[in-house]
């Protein structure tokens, strides 16, 4: 091509350019970081972010759009982002990076959970259908397997609380068998959501018989039989403080 | 980025734009 044999004149244009843009960023740079910094400086002072301090220098010592937070005071996960997202909202601000993690803060952040969601989780989900065994057996009927996943995944967040899983029948019958019937009716459902990683400590199977009728029921409806899952106990669920690793 | 290297790269992208310009401008009628 007829442009490459002035090739020279390339290497001066961009030469030129570069110069320019050189001299542009030795002229303008502080100031131009100086105003970024007020910006992001008032922006923390009203989202309260006191004591953050917003650093506009790369690691080496460059001017930098995009500032580091570093703060000595302990705030949480949420609180953090916010605070980074008020900065990179101001006009100039490019990509805002905490210098270092949480730390102690997610210990104070999080409300403790209710103690009874699980068991109305679960609730809810037994409110419309049922664990359907075959007649007189403990045998699980293939169709409420989907319904027994359902229920392991509704428990899963409970770690650390006992649950009770009970067993119940109608009247029908001699009681003693059917205390022995509902009781072996609850185990498999229990055996079920081990199976499905659940921690086994954390289940424990009870058979009450016709004891139990639900409530507002004539005890020989066919809908005394089933299983219920209450909650026994629940474990704090405050996590603990960790040391997080220091990321740069 | 720091911001030198954002803006040498802006003048590189102006070195580029400005010479697509001046290719479409002289550089077309080359016999």
């Amino acid at each position: 091509m007829k442009v490459m044999k002035a090739g020279w004149k390339h290497g001066l244009g961009l030469g030129a350019a570069m110069a320019a843009a050189l001299a542009s960023h030795v002229l303008t740079a502080p100031s131009v970081i100086a105003q970024i910094h007020a910006r992001a400086d008032a922006a923390l002072e009203r989202a309260g972010g006191r004591g953050v301090d917003a650093r506009f220098t790369t690691v080496l010592g460059l001017y930098t759009r995009h500032p580091r937070l570093e703060t000595d005071r302990v705030l949480t996960g949420d609180e953090r982002t916010r605070l980074a997202a008020e900065v990179a909202h101001q006009r100039g601000v490019g990509g805002v990076r905490w210098a270092s993690a949480p730390g102690l803060a997610e210990a104070r952040a999080s409300p403790a959970l209710s103690p009874d969601h699980c068991q109305k989780d679960v609730e809810g989900l037994l409110h419309v259908r049922t664990i359907r065994f075959d007649e007189g057996s403990a045998r699980i009927d293939p169709a409420s397997l989907s319904l027994i996943d359902e229920v392991a995944e509704a428990l899963r967040p409970c770690a650390g609380s006992r649950i009770a899983i009970s067993g119940h029948t109608d009247p029908v019958g001699d009681e003693a068998a059917n205390v022995a019937l509902s009781l072996r009716r609850a185990e498999a459902v229990r055996g079920q959501l081990v199976r499905r990683g659940l921690a086994p400590q954390q289940l424990v199977a009870k058979g009450l018989g016709s004891a139990e009728p639900v409530e507002g029921l004539l005890p020989s409806d066919p809908a005394n039989r089933r299983i219920e899952f209450s909650v026994l106990s629940t474990a704090p669920v405050r996590p603990t403080p960790i040391d997080l690793p220091v990321s740069q | 980025m720091p911001l030198i290297a954002e803006t040498m790269l802006l003048g590189l992208l102006a070195y580029a734009v400005g010479l697509g310009i001046g290719w479409a401008i002289w550089g077309r009628n080359v016999r």
